[in-house]
């Protein structure tokens, strides 16, 4: 039976980086506004949806329309986090939370009214395969989405840690009020991060596109898995974003396989109520519970 | 009781004849808006009198249609009887759905659980096969009041009436109490709430017990009316039509739970062959009232009438 | 007899941080008792301490002689210790009558289910405590004002209206946080003066915070001075105010 184990690890690491890319998605707009975006899902099926129409309508190549795709969604996210967040920023949270899930399900109505319930494929970009590494096996899929993940992650890193914009964002993360003391654009920074945010979602999303069918209601299940992640990460924390999906996407194949199929459904779940009930700081967090 | 007040009374009673004047969808759709009314009223309570980030509405609203619904087809319940149960397990549901809140889970936090929690459920009415029927749902037998068969919807709309003013006669009296300013106040400041006594933990407990509780009767009122339960009824997008029935009828407003519901309920009925328009329109909706009118259409009616006007005490 | 309040040897720690450091005081009903030190000595900390909104490191509070330092906020609400807070303690969502009430809270005698019944006796409980509120506004010359929501009024009125819904249950022991923060001196005599009033007319002990010195000095009975969480001195306001280590205390700070 335990023989099992290094396959199951190694194909929860692969969706794990989709759940990682997702989660450290969500965490760049959440730690720039402190507002967790409810429609960040939704986003990421805007992403997805909008590289089908490249790839299947336009002809485009795959690359370019990863690219353009998370262009779209900067500019989206950067919007909608100027037009519509930024004018309540100061209200009360449930209207800050209303709002970003209304602007996802806006985002949904749209995507279902254009293309309907039917559901897409998005056509190859690669052929498809499998190697044996050792006594495992990995899917193209599986080195495709890790591959351009790992290499986000890798340029993530640089940027922040390396360039002068890295240094910024790092500075207004750590405190706001400081920042604009320094003379930074608070504002364009909240929008600029919910559009960096989005536009990652977006590539997430075309690679979710790749493994799993394109319905409108695929931004749920992204949105539950991030959450999970976060969750399980710590909130608020990049590397906890990266290990929480990478941990939530091995526990959901073994204790899929090992216990029930039904755990592939509603580990997330699970994770994200247990986990608050119990060490609601995670594995990194810095922001624990509110305490009365 | 100021006179502004009494002629609340007023308005079943101009209802009683509606049935003599509607076609049968209408009427239909005039029951449809009854079911939501506790619907909106229960979530009131919990997000704009607690000011509790909780997303699980439709999870009390599914709980309390299975119950009615599972000891209708599985016991032989009448469903008069079953209506109960229904609340109690919906107020059971809110209370469990109180847990984090009492462990300080708050804002975004609370938000998310909630939500997990509503999704979970949802997932459970599709695998517990044997009981909820699974995806294809389960066939919910014909209602009845003491012998007394609800098989024309003129007859649903007075059993759902009187469930009804109930529910808005007794929330009412536990608004304008003690218990109502305790809710508010939390929501408020909870540090000052605490100062003066209140043992916050409980009354959040309660307000979600409450919300859970109204939302399950409405849950069972649902069931009679459609007759037929599937998981696809307590999704996501049930969820948004909950959402803006609060927001566009007034956050913490029992008169803007009822004007929420009787506006939007009658929506997706134009919109089931429009796959998404029924999504947007409600985004839209939410989206509008969030940035030019946050307390909603009570606001502005409150202006108008002291009937729309929340007041915590009386004289 | 035995104090009203009682703080013995109270520290309060906070990781590495010392924000109290074994303080002892009395105060007896009937007694104005102001705490009064550089910022950050602690003032605060063990204010929220005898409320229960901080939990203490050693030492203990007693109330009436009995311990009170293990209990929550509500608890020691329900005790009969009530506070006002230092900015917006009110809600702002409530009218100034509706504040009132909630001051009421625990001695409204409407219970959960004769509420829903619409049993008499919930109902005229209720009425008989709405009268009551009123009064009370009535009394600070707030009645004016009662039924406009709290978020309305000014800031006079706002620190007025929170004193009042403090004293609806007729606390034993109120606990008063920078009471006179941005009110014009006009506003602060009148303050002094019901303070004042109701230690001597009514009975009730007070521990106020406050920074104003000339409010502190013609109100209190006793002043306690903290320095870096200690306590520096503990008398007289005449006393204290020619006491050397006060003078350092804040010279210190400046």
């Amino acid at each position: 039976m335990l023989s099992f184990l290094p396959q199951l690890v190694v194909s929860g690491i692969a969706t794990g980086m989709l759940y990682a890319l997702m989660a450290l998605s969500m965490t760049v707009g959440y730690r720039a506004t402190t507002v967790v975006n409810f429609g960040h899902g939704d986003m990421l099926m805007v992403g997805a949806y909008a590289s089908y129409m490249l790839v299947a309508g336009v002809g485009l190549p795959f690359g370019p329309a990863i690219v353009f795709a998370a262009a779209f969604l900067f500019l989206l996210g950067f919007a909608a986090q100027r037009l519509l967040m930024q004018p309540i920023i100061a209200g009360p949270h449930l209207s800050l939370a209303m709002m970003a899930l209304a602007v996802g399900y806006a985002l949904r109505g749209f995507a279902r009214i254009e293309w309907g319930n039917d559901v897409l494929k998005l056509p190859r970009a690669y052929p498809s395969g499998a190697f044996m590494l050792g006594p495992v096996v990995v899917t193209m899929d599986d080195i495709v989405i890790s591959g351009v993940v790992l290499a986000l992650l890798a340029v993530l890193f640089l940027v922040f840690n390396v360039t002068a914009i890295g240094q910024v964002i790092q500075a207004v993360f750590q405190t706001q009020r400081g920042a604009a003391l320094v003379g930074i654009n608070v504002r364009a920074f909240h929008a600029t991060m919910w559009g960096a945010g989005a536009a990652l979602g977006a590539v997430g999303g075309v690679l979710m596109a790749l493994i799993v069918p394109l319905t409108p209601d695929i931004g749920v299940a992204t949105l539950v898995r991030g959450f999970a992640a976060m969750t399980l990460g710590g909130f608020g924390s990049l590397q906890g974003a990266v290990i929480g999906g990478l941990l939530l996407g091995i526990m959901e194949k073994v204790l899929g396989f090992y216990v029930s199929t039904v755990f592939i459904d509603i580990t997330a779940y699970l994770v994200t109520i247990l986990v608050l009930l119990i060490r609601p700081k995670g594995l990194f967090g810095q922001h624990a519970t509110l305490r009365i | 009781m100021r006179g502004g007040r009494r002629i609340v009374w007023l308005i079943p009673l101009l209802l009683v004849p509606l049935p003599l004047v509607l076609d049968q969808y209408q009427q239909y759709v005039a029951n449809l808006i009854l079911v939501y009314v506790p619907v909106g009223v229960g979530f009131n309570v919990v997000v704009g009198n607690l000011g509790q980030l909780a997303f699980s509405n439709v999870a009390f609203f599914g709980i309390g249609a299975y119950t009615a619904g599972i000891l209708m087809l599985k016991l032989g319940l009448p469903w008069w009887i079953t209506v109960l149960p229904a609340g109690v397990m919906g107020g059971i549901a809110g209370a469990a759905a109180s847990v984090p809140a009492l462990r300080g889970v708050r804002l975004f936090y609370l938000a998310i659980m909630t939500l997990a929690f509503g999704e979970l459920m949802r997932w459970v009415y599709i695998r517990w096969e044997p009981v909820t029927g699974g995806s294809f749902g389960m066939a919910v037998p014909e209602a009845s009041v003491l012998g007394w068969a609800l098989n024309v919807e003129s007859r649903k709309f007075y059993a759902f009436l009187v469930l009804v003013v109930l529910v808005i006669m007794l929330t009412d009296r536990l608004l304008r109490s003690r218990f109502g300013r305790a809710f508010v106040a939390i929501k408020g400041n909870e540090e000052a709430a605490a100062a003066m006594g209140i043992p916050t933990d409980r009354y959040i407990l309660l307000g979600f017990a409450w919300g859970g509780f109204v939302v399950g009767i409405a849950g069972s009122m649902y069931a009679a009316l459609v007759g037929h339960l599937s998981p696809a009824s307590f999704d996501l997008t049930e969820l948004i039509l909950q959402f803006a029935i609060i927001m566009v009828g007034g956050l913490g407003s029992l008169a803007g739970s009822v004007l929420g519901a009787a506006l939007l309920t009658a929506a997706p009925e134009f919109f089931r062959d429009l796959p998404g328009f029924e999504e947007l329109l409600f985004a839209v909706l939410i989206i509008v009232v969030i940035l030019f009118l946050p307390r909603g259409l009570a606001s502005l009616l409150a202006r108008a009438h002291p009937l729309f006007d929340d007041r915590y005490f009386r004289e | 007899m035995a104090a009203l309040l009682e703080i013995s040897d109270v520290s309060v720690r906070f990781g590495g941080l010392t924000a109290v450091d074994g303080v002892s005081f009395e105060v007896s009903a009937g007694e104005v008792c102001a705490l009064i030190g550089p910022n950050g000595a602690g003032k605060s900390t063990l204010f929220n301490a005898v409320a229960g909104n901080v939990v203490i490191s050693s030492g203990r509070v007693l109330l009436r002689g009995a311990p009170i330092q293990h209990l929550t906020p509500h608890e020691i609400s329900a005790r009969g210790v009530r506070r006002t807070f230092q900015n917006g303690g009110l809600f702002a969502h409530l009218t100034a009558l509706e504040n009132v009430l909630v001051g009421l809270h625990t001695q409204v005698a409407s219970g959960f289910l004769g509420l829903l019944c619409g049993a008499e006796s919930s109902r005229r409980a209720e009425a008989a405590a709405t009268r009551r509120a009123r009064e009370l506004l009535a009394l600070m010359e707030l009645d004016q004002v009662a039924d406009h929501l709290a978020s309305e009024l000014s800031g006079g009125q706002q620190r007025m209206v929170e004193i009042v819904r403090a004293l609806a249950t007729d606390p034993p022991l109120l606990l008063l946080d920078e009471p006179a923060v941005g009110l014009a001196p006009p506003m602060r005599d009148r303050l002094g003066g019901i303070i004042r009033r109701l230690a001597k007319e009514r009975g009730l002990g007070i521990v106020l915070i406050e920074h104003a010195i000339e409010l502190v000095m013609s109100v209190s009975d006793r002043v306690i001075v903290l320095n870096y969480g200690r306590k520096v001195a503990d008398g007289s306001p005449a006393e204290v105010r020619a006491d050397k280590r006060v003078l350092e205390a804040y010279l210190g700070h400046a």
